[in-house]
């Protein structure tokens, strides 16, 4: 999709020290994948592997999303770890609303990914069910290696989006449902995901410079 | 040890019950008072006060659905003093039950989640709300005939959600 290139003279001594040209979309991807702010939601014993995974010895700060914050309106990831009750749902949806965009959700454990062993009453069965999600983590719980290998992950889909999509593209035109009050709830109903994803189901296709933006499909109103 | 005298004859908390008209028998975990509802705030007060059971251990109800009737209301004491325990067994006509939290305040929470839970109502509880389900859930998670998948789980979520949507839509307009 893009590269940061040094551009002016081919010699070696010249390059780094002229300027860099590169696309927008490329600029604004890279930064915002390279520095994503957790909100942690620590619901249960995944809460336990991600003070781990923000600890020094798994240290996301390599991979630049360390900065957890425990206020929604200053994070663009929330990771939730653990099992999601019911009761607790409404309160991990307004959080989830309170994030600015653009935000992007990773499920942590099977219990937030599908209801896991808790097969009952009480609990969401998948928190895809009330919000959508952009990586699954599987495991009970996973390993703090398995969370770093979401945000990778997360990071390559960050790097495919189109970020003024989310602005201006035909994939942010309101759903009819959407915003009427008649938006009709159904439990294991996933939302859309990956909304903004350029290429949702190609992760290695890249885009040259020069190349057309591929549009979307169009939302009939 | 106290224990060993228990076990040996009856056990050391009879005398303090009086005349009060209960029954008392072995379980493999202690002994057993089974009381009628009308005896049962009387006998845990003479437990407290006379036979020196400082604390309610837990505060817990059975459902015996089909039968009627239909719950059995479980209080387990313990003496520090004399380091033995007890169990008073009371039958629920209904749904009512006194409160004991007045003997005991920390059978606040475990009355609490026992109304939550199987929906019995303690008469003179100071704050019988739900525990564990969401305020608003209309139905008793443990009682026999409920669902395992339980029933509409996430209504209240559902109402809020759509409570949440028409404020936004009317603020809109």
């Amino acid at each position: 999709m893009g590269s940061l290139k040094p551009v002016g003279p081919e010699s070696n001594e010249q390059q780094g020290s002229g300027f860099f040209a590169t696309r927008a979309d490329f600029l604004i991807n890279w930064s915002r994948k390279n520095s994503l702010w957790p909100m942690p939601l620590g619901l249960s014993c995944c809460g336990i592997e991600l003070m781990g995974l923000l600890g020094p010895k798994f240290d996301l700060a390599r991979f630049g999303a360390e900065a957890a914050r425990f206020t929604p309106r200053q994070c663009d990831l929330l990771i939730v770890a653990g099992t999601l009750t019911w009761k607790m749902a409404q309160a991990a949806r307004t959080i989830y609303d309170q994030m600015p965009d653009p935000k992007w959700v990773v499920a942590m454990g099977v219990c937030s990914s599908s209801g896991g062993m808790y097969d009952s009453y009480s609990v969401v069965q998948g928190i895809d069910s009330i919000m959508p999600v952009d990586v699954y983590v599987p495991g009970c719980p996973p390993r703090p290696d398995a969370v770093i290998d979401a945000v990778l992950k997360l990071q390559k889909k960050i790097e495919r989006e189109d970020p003024l999509g989310r602005l201006i593209g035909p994939a942010t035109a309101p759903r009819p449902e959407e915003g009427t009050g008649k938006l009709v709830f159904q439990p294991n109903q996933g939302l859309p995901k990956g909304a903004w994803d350029k290429h949702a189901h190609d992760p290695k296709s890249r885009l040259a410079i020069g190349d057309p933006l591929p549009r979307k499909t169009e939302v009939k109103p | 040890m106290s224990d060993a005298n228990a076990t040996a004859s009856a056990p050391r908390f009879v005398a303090a019950l009086g005349s009060l008209p209960h029954c008392v028998s072995q379980s493999p975990d202690g002994p057993v008072v089974e009381v009628e509802l009308a005896q049962l705030k009387d006998v845990l007060r003479a437990l407290r006060d006379r036979a020196g059971f400082e604390m309610c251990s837990f505060v817990t109800c059975i459902d015996h659905y089909p039968s009627e009737p239909r719950f059995a209301l479980h209080h387990q004491l313990l003496s520090f003093e004399h380091n033995d325990r007890v169990r008073v067994r009371c039958v629920l006509p209904g749904e009512n039950a006194p409160t004991c939290t007045d003997l005991w305040p920390g059978a606040n929470y475990m009355e609490r989640e026992c109304f939550d839970m199987f929906g019995v109502r303690f008469e003179g509880h100071p704050d019988l709300r739900r525990l564990l389900m969401p305020d608003g859930y209309d139905h008793y998670p443990l009682r026999k005939e409920f669902p395992h998948h339980g029933i509409e789980p996430d209504k209240l979520y559902r109402e809020w959600d759509r409570a949440r949507r028409e404020q936004w839509t009317e603020g809109a307009q």
